[in-house]
């Protein structure tokens, strides 16, 4: 039983859906070139740029994780909120990275990789970044709808129909206005988005209370859940795996680093960086307290991912429930529409790359970028939905990322900044960096290595990709020296 | 001082910016919106001007 409401807070909902179609698909008329599909014609501003780089990335499954984290960690769970946090500052402030990528005009990352490592790397980095961007973005729509059944009360039979019609939606309006549907509809839906969350927190602050929030972590964790360094299920080893995942996402996150792509110039890019940082905390916090409020009140549960939906589903009234499933369509739509958006871009513009001998024109340009986003649209479908996945959701989550981000930081930051790296050092530190997080997960599903992978805990295997995948990046380029062909430098 | 104050502190300063950057955002937002669509309008009948 829930206190959703058909009438007033479906309406709600229905209201929200209306508007953001017709935003989406109005500015289709202003796409005519590839680039103002993929990148806006580089005319996203700051304020812009604030309200879609936390739309995108803020999904359901984001405050699902994160949520889980506050009812499993307690404030603890928020720590990796705030080393984002912090590394997103720090790169604004700095320009680490992101000045010379957007200083060198171009659409990708592997585009960048490309004028130091050569057209192979290109390719293989673009592979790199859309396995794991795709894999790890199929479970995502999944996870929303679990969340919708259980805070609506819908029928779980109708679970698949509802989320087709919705990704159906915004694959429409992906599909006709490219990046420039994708901000206006960001922008829309990071108001909605941040209206739900600010009221439903204040809500739950009011009615459950800050001291009890506090007694309840003090009574389940202890010091642990106020404190990852003495957490027993955290460390520092978790605090600086976090650290170098979060540092790794900022800097090569291909949905990130869009908005810095498409925006004016390069101090514009930093400035969306610096101003977003703080919202990584909130990001973290928000869900928490939604997840350690469902801890105080609902008690131990089997299920701790589906905690937090089951207690919102009866401590939000009606009107505020219709404001809540909007905010939270609100932020699975922004992030599956930049999603698309953003692994189509790589597709076209790396993987497609050696297929273009002579230049496209614009028109087919524009019909390629919009059938591949129609078919990651069914390969969602197919993959996130229809497909149930089976296994643990969190590991999978780590290693599809990892393999991606570990080792594209690791070339992103030697085409930038070392001269003696090269292509040798570059394929070197792809292959390191899938192999360590691959041959894990294959330890922990076999009996005779599995508690041999327990023993050494994800924790450890992320750190030691990072640092492997860096070595091997120095020791390759140094085995080998540089060759004619890679001479560019970024 | 309520308990836990790191914790508190956090807390009330993501409800207070969340709350106070959602409307900056929302109304400067709208403007980047308004002056990128311009922007894109110009281009698009230079070009085809010039075609």
């Amino acid at each position: 039983m829930t206190n959703f409401n058909w009438l007033l807070d479906g309406s709600i909902v229905g209201v929200y859906l209306l508007v953001t179609m017709i935003a989406g698909l109005m500015v289709r008329k202003y796409v005519g070139k590839v680039e103002t599909f993929l990148v806006a014609g580089r005319e996203m501003d700051v304020y812009l740029g604030i309200a879609s780089l936390a739309a995108t990335e803020f999904g359901i499954v984001t405050c699902m994780y994160t949520a889980q984290n506050g009812y499993e960690k307690g404030f603890a769970g928020a720590t990796p909120g705030i080393l984002m946090a912090l590394a997103m500052a720090a790169v604004g402030l700095t320009g680490f990275v992101i000045k010379p990528l957007r200083d060198s005009g171009v659409m990708t990352i592997p585009e960048l990789l490309e004028k130091k490592f050569g057209q192979r790397i290109r390719w293989a980095a673009g592979v790199v970044i859309v396995l794991g961007g795709l894999l790890n973005m199929g479970v995502f729509l999944r996870t929303g709808g679990q969340f919708l059944v259980l805070v609506a009360g819908l029928d779980v039979r109708y679970l698949e129909i509802m989320m087709t019609v919705l990704l159906v939606g915004v694959a429409v309006y992906t599909i006709l206005g490219g990046m420039l549907s994708v901000l206006v509809t960001d922008f829309l839906q990071f108001v909605v988005m941040s209206i739900g969350l600010i009221l439903v927190t204040i809500l739950i602050l009011m009615n459950v209370g800050w001291e009890k929030l506090v007694t309840t972590v003090e009574t389940s964790y202890g010091a642990g859940g106020f404190n990852p360094f003495v957490n027993p299920t955290m460390g520092w080893e978790y605090v600086l795996f976090n650290l170098m995942l979060n540092t790794a996402a900022v800097l090569t996150w291909q949905t990130t680093i869009a908005r810095v792509l498409a925006a004016k110039d390069t101090r514009t890019g930093r400035r969306v960086y610096t101003g977003t940082a703080f919202f990584f905390v909130c990001r973290f916090m928000i869900p928490g307290i939604w997840g350690i409020a469902a801890l105080a009140t609902l008690g131990p549960v089997a299920n701790t991912l589906e905690a937090m939906p089951t207690y919102l589903s009866t401590a939000v009234p009606a009107g505020l429930m219709g404001i809540l499933i909007a905010a939270m369509l609100a932020a699975d739509m922004s992030t599956d529409s930049s999603y698309m958006l953003t692994w189509c871009s790589v597709i076209y513009n790396d993987i497609l790359a050696p297929f273009r001998k002579r230049p496209w024109s614009e028109r087919k340009g524009l019909f390629w970028n919009r059938t591949i986003i129609a078919l990651i649209g069914i390969f969602l479908l197919v993959y996130g939905l229809w497909y149930p996945l089976k296994g643990d959701l969190w590991t999978y989550l780590g290693v599809t990322g990892t393999i991606y981000l570990a080792s594209i930081s690791v070339l992103l930051i030697a085409c930038c900044y070392w001269r003696k790296a090269n292509s040798w050092g570059a394929g070197a530190s792809i292959v390191v960096s899938a192999l360590i997080p691959v041959t894990y997960l294959v330890m922990e599903q076999l009996p005779s290595t599995a508690a041999l992978a327990k023993s050494i805990g994800p924790y450890y295997s992320g750190i030691a990709t990072y640092f492997l995948s860096a070595a091997a990046m120095i020791v390759g380029s140094l085995l080998k020296p540089q060759s004619h062909v890679e001479g560019r430098t970024a | 001082m309520p308990s836990h104050w790191f914790w508190w502190a956090i807390t009330v300063a993501c409800v207070v910016w969340y709350s106070t950057i959602t409307v900056y955002v929302a109304i400067k937002g709208a403007k980047d919106i308004k002056s990128m669509l311009a922007r894109l309008d110009a281009t698009r009948k230079k070009e085809a001007e010039e075609q």
